[in-house]
């Protein structure tokens, strides 16, 4: 018989909300507050550099959340989140620049609108059974690339946009980054939360229904179509709320910062954190930029060594290391940082008897 | 000496009231169990003139069934016949080239499988085709999608409705978990399990469905006695207790015999038997096509 | 009507490399059920190569062809082995993102070792001038790419058809664990695939190399051959040199009649709009197998 090894030993419910409940001990919910506080904590005690990290953390795992909806739990692969990411951004920026809406009012917009796109260049892909969303969102990064480029009356085209941080709140002005990355914060926290929700609920089990046996869970009640086009409908409205908050960020937004290669990464990394788990998209988008860190630091340093080939150095570097380590990581643990952490976990609680 | 019914009667409750209850409560919120004057006598599905080919091999020729209220109906044939086929096209699975499948007295040809699944049609898979990444009590309650009332966005917001939604449904997928005698493998993922167990678990997933009809497709193969015996009695508890009319695609003759009450004989596409159980065990088309040339083993069995 | 005619003739020609492209895919997919990304970045190498070994090196012309496809061979026994035999029985998403990290990777060794610069062949390796068919002119580079590319193909499709090995290739296509059932090494024709698939695509690289010039940009008809494949139905070589043809034709059409009503560069945007169309009105393509569920 199999045993269920999920839970520390002497955890028992009580009731069916117990059994559904995220946190099932106090060690873990009392764990989960403490981290939620320090990271607020951060924003007073960190300067400004390690908060810029920070935030791009934050954004990239609310993008990499999206994916994870996507990929990990409804088994489609997407290729054109990046692009996504970028849509999100630029409609703040053309909502706020052509429109005159300020940052709150945009934000909701910022992941409606490649909300819709998607739904809308999914709609073909997902009649058909197999990976073919890959091509349909490969498409839509083409698209949108050209879109943006070519649309030069509001979307100022090759040369990007201006996008404001909302205006102070409160007497919390925006503009300080710290209080900034407070915003970040609480928006990841807030989508994060949502994503566990929609994951543990009606919706994120036919998402992983579809991924399992698509054909069972159609003759089981699930339209698998409609299914699919929210799972990437529902992706990149998290794609475009991290662009968003990405975006206002830098308070600057340029069609260059999203190229296949970085959906790629996206996807790559992804994995690498592990599917099917909302840590396992933290656990990636973290790794990933953390890596984007060390490579921007390493730079002076290839500059000092190998002179005016440093430009191509660094940008090479990153390019075989990023996917050396895709790769390696992947074939050596196809299930990714998550699936390592459980298995660590899972050993610890079964110390010493481990059978 | 009278015997007092509705003692009887209760006492059946109570051999129930481990599993089945909420799930039957949860039905009867819908609709009325069917009465005693409408079992055996309404016909609840009718699939006329099915025919369908492929690439040219007819896997079923203008086979006709009938499936009425309360019935325990039991589909044989050798291999290949097209029995899998039939509970495919009456699931939306293939469209028939030819044909019409009307349940009651809705014509459902044309619909789209997950239509039908949520009308009520549910079934079990020959190869077990179950949500490998999911635990048993969540492969149940992902069977009960289409009775979940609550938008996405009440999932993802989690307002306090929605969680009592999800604890509802999680109590009825427990009820069936009981049902099943799955308790200790509740949480583990079903990849993880033994094949019988899986088929279990599959068994209650239809069962989450609130099935009005439920299709079996060879619930027993590959299972040992007991496991066999089990499943039998799990059958006949949902028949009698639920009175869900079952269709049942199973090659043990024994357990047939024992349990249809009505047998239907395809063999190569074509509908060559369809009575009682004493009935078809006497045919000679029947016993010549597919219980083997004398049929004496069987013949014996039946007596 | 001249205009027509050329432009017939230059999609056919550019379309003839799409064709070995999406035929470099088709190997792959028919073997392994993966798409295998990486055969963009394929091209990248194979062009880089062949300047590496011709410019750099000043090595004859048919050494330099050798060595390129030595390297090739190379590079998918590398690939093949390290990469994807570990990921056998894995979920299907595992080997594709690990040939997606591959297609970087190739551009990343691009950009290490060539800085990513656009290079020539110094003139051509085929030869240059055209003929002139009345009207027409037939520059010869573009008429003997395309005979390369058939040839490729043919050889390929005859390959399939009458040797062992291909005849071996054609069960694994149908089912792995067949295949092995009876007898047929799988795993060697898996390798075989990748090696044939990288050639293809090493060759391919070359003649863009030729027509185009040399430099990282070359992946971007990788990618529009993703199209071809879509189009011709993933496992079929003949809908992939039809298609690929259909895309390099359809391409060259829109440019010249679409390009003054579409601001910018249309280039990349065609194929995949037609790629999106492909998959709302026919999407297991023009050959593609559609396969019968089993419950």
């Amino acid at each position: 018989m199999a045993l269920n090894v999920d839970r520390p030993c002497g955890t028992f419910d009580r009731n069916y909300y117990q059994a559904m409940e995220i946190f099932r001990t106090p060690l873990r919910k009392f764990l989960m507050v403490a981290f939620i506080v320090v990271m607020y904590v951060f924003a007073f005690i960190l300067d400004d550099y390690l908060l810029s990290i920070l935030i791009v953390f934050c954004a990239f795992s609310v993008g990499m959340t999206g994916l994870q909806i996507i990929t990990g739990y409804a088994g489609q692969i997407s290729l054109g989140h990046a692009a996504f990411m970028g849509v999100g951004m630029y409609t703040v920026a053309i909502f706020q620049e052509h429109l005159g809406f300020n940052f709150w009012m945009a934000l909701p917009l910022a992941g409606l609108i490649p909300m819709l796109i998607g739904m809308l260049f999914g709609i073909p892909a997902v009649r058909i059974k197999g990976l073919y969303l890959a091509f349909a969102s490969l498409a839509a990064h083409f698209v949108i690339v050209y879109t943006i480029n070519n649309w030069r009356s509001v979307t100022n085209g090759t040369d990007g946009m201006y996008l404001h941080r909302p205006a102070p709140l409160l007497g919390i002005d925006f503009l300080i980054d710290q209080y900034y990355y407070i915003l970040v914060l609480t928006v990841t926290i807030v989508m994060i939360y949502f994503a566990k929700n929609l994951t543990r609920t009606k919706l994120g089990r036919a998402f992983v229904a579809v991924r399992d046996n698509d054909i069972a869970a159609e003759v089981m009640g699930i339209n698998i179509a409609h299914t699919k086009v929210l799972a990437f409908g529902i992706g990149c409205f998290y794609a475009g709320i991290a662009g968003a908050i990405g975006g206002g960020y830098y308070e600057y937004v340029n069609v260059e910062w999203f190229t296949l290669t970085d959906s790629i990464w996206y996807l790559g990394f992804l994995v690498v954190g592990g599917l099917g788990s909302i840590f396992g998209a933290i656990a990636g988008a973290v790794v990933w930029k953390t890596l984007d860190e060390l490579s921007t630091l390493m730079t002076p340093l290839a500059e000092a060594l190998l002179g005016g080939m440093a430009f191509y150095a660094s940008a090479a570097f990153s390019l075989v290391i990023y996917s050396l380590i895709v790769i390696v990581v992947l074939v050596l643990e196809p299930r990714g940082i998550n699936h390592r952490w459980q298995i660590i976990k899972r050993s610890y609680r079964l110390h010493p008897f481990p059978y | 000496m009278a015997v007092d019914i509705r003692n009887v009667a209760k006492k059946r409750e109570q051999r129930y009231s481990y599993g089945l209850t909420l799930l039957r409560e949860s039905i009867e919120k819908d609709r009325d169990l069917p009465t005693e004057d409408e079992i055996f006598k309404k016909v609840i599905l009718k699939a006329e003139d099915i025919t369908i080919s492929f690439g040219g091999l007819n896997a079923l020729s203008d086979v006709t069934l009938e499936l009425r209220e309360g019935e325990l109906l039991a589909i044989i044939g050798p291999n290949g016949a097209g029995k899998t086929t039939l509970l495919n096209v009456i699931s939306g699975f293939y469209r028939a080239q030819k044909g019409e499948v009307y349940f009651q007295d809705q014509k459902i040809t044309h619909f789209s499988s997950h239509r039908i699944a949520a009308m009520g049609i549910c079934r079990t898979f020959q190869n077990i085709a179950l949500y490998t990444g999911l635990s048993v009590i969540d492969n149940i309650i992902a069977g009960r999608h289409p009775h979940i009332n609550y938008n996405f966005l009440n999932g993802m917001l989690y307002f306090p409705w929605a969680r009592r939604e999800e604890a509802r449904q999680r109590q009825i997928a427990e009820d069936i978990v009981d049902f099943l005698e799955m308790e200790q493998v509740r949480n583990t993922t079903v990849g993880m399990l033994s094949y019988g167990l899986r088929k279990r678990a599959e068994l209650g997933r239809a069962l989450a469905l609130e099935p009005r009809i439920l299709l079996l497709d060879e619930p027993m193969a590959g299972m040992n006695l007991d496991e066999k015996e089990d499943i039998a009695r799990f059958i006949i508890d949902i028949h009698e207790f639920l009175r869900i009319p079952i269709v049942m695609i199973e090659h043990d003759m024994g357990v047939v015999m024992d349990i249809a009450d009505r047998i239907v004989v395809l063999d190569f596409g074509v509908k060559i038997g369809d009575g009682l159980p004493e009935e078809i065990g006497k045919d000679p088309k029947v016993v010549s096509a597919y219980l083997g040339a004398t049929g004496e083993r069987v013949a014996w069995k039946i007596s | 009507m001249e205009d027509f005619l050329k432009s017939i003739m230059l999609g056919l020609a550019s379309g003839g490399i799409y064709a070995l492209v999406a035929v470099s895919y088709v190997i792959i997919y028919k073997a392994t059920r993966i798409f295998a990304f990486s055969q963009a970045g394929m091209l990248v190498i194979g062009s880089y190569t062949l300047w590496q070994c011709l410019i750099v090196w000043s090595l004859p012309i048919w050494l330099s062809i050798l060595i390129s496809l030595a390297i090739g061979a190379v590079i998918a026994l590398i690939i093949e082995r390290t990469c994807m035999r570990p990921l056998i029985g894995q979920p299907i998403l595992a080997p594709i993102v690990v040939t997606l990290g591959v297609m970087l990777l190739f551009r990343g060794i691009a950009l290490l070792f060539w800085h990513g610069e656009v290079r020539g062949y110094g003139g051509s390796f085929l030869p240059l001038g055209a003929w002139e068919i009345g009207f027409l002119s037939l520059p010869k580079i573009q008429v003997y790419g395309f005979a390369i590319c058939m040839i490729v193909i043919a050889l390929l499709i005859s390959f399939y058809k009458y040797t062992r090995t291909g005849l071996g290739m054609r069960v694994v296509h149908e089912d792995h664990l067949v295949a092995q059932n009876l007898g047929i090494n799988v795993k060697r024709i898996f390798k075989y695939s990748w090696i044939f698939s990288c050639s293809v695509a090493v060759i391919g690289g070359m003649l863009l190399g030729n027509i185009q010039g040399v430099g990282l940009d070359l992946d971007a008809n990788g990618l529009v051959a993703i199209a071809a494949v879509l189009f011709g139905g993933l496992e079929s070589f003949g809908g992939a040199v039809i298609a690929g043809l259909a895309i390099g034709v359809i391409q060259i059409f829109a440019i010249q009649y679409l390009g003054a009503l579409l601001p910018g560069e249309i280039t990349m945007l065609v194929p995949f709009v037609f790629l999106l169309l492909i998959l709302l009105i026919k999407p297991y393509g023009l050959f593609g197998l559609v396969r019968i569920e089993r419950l």
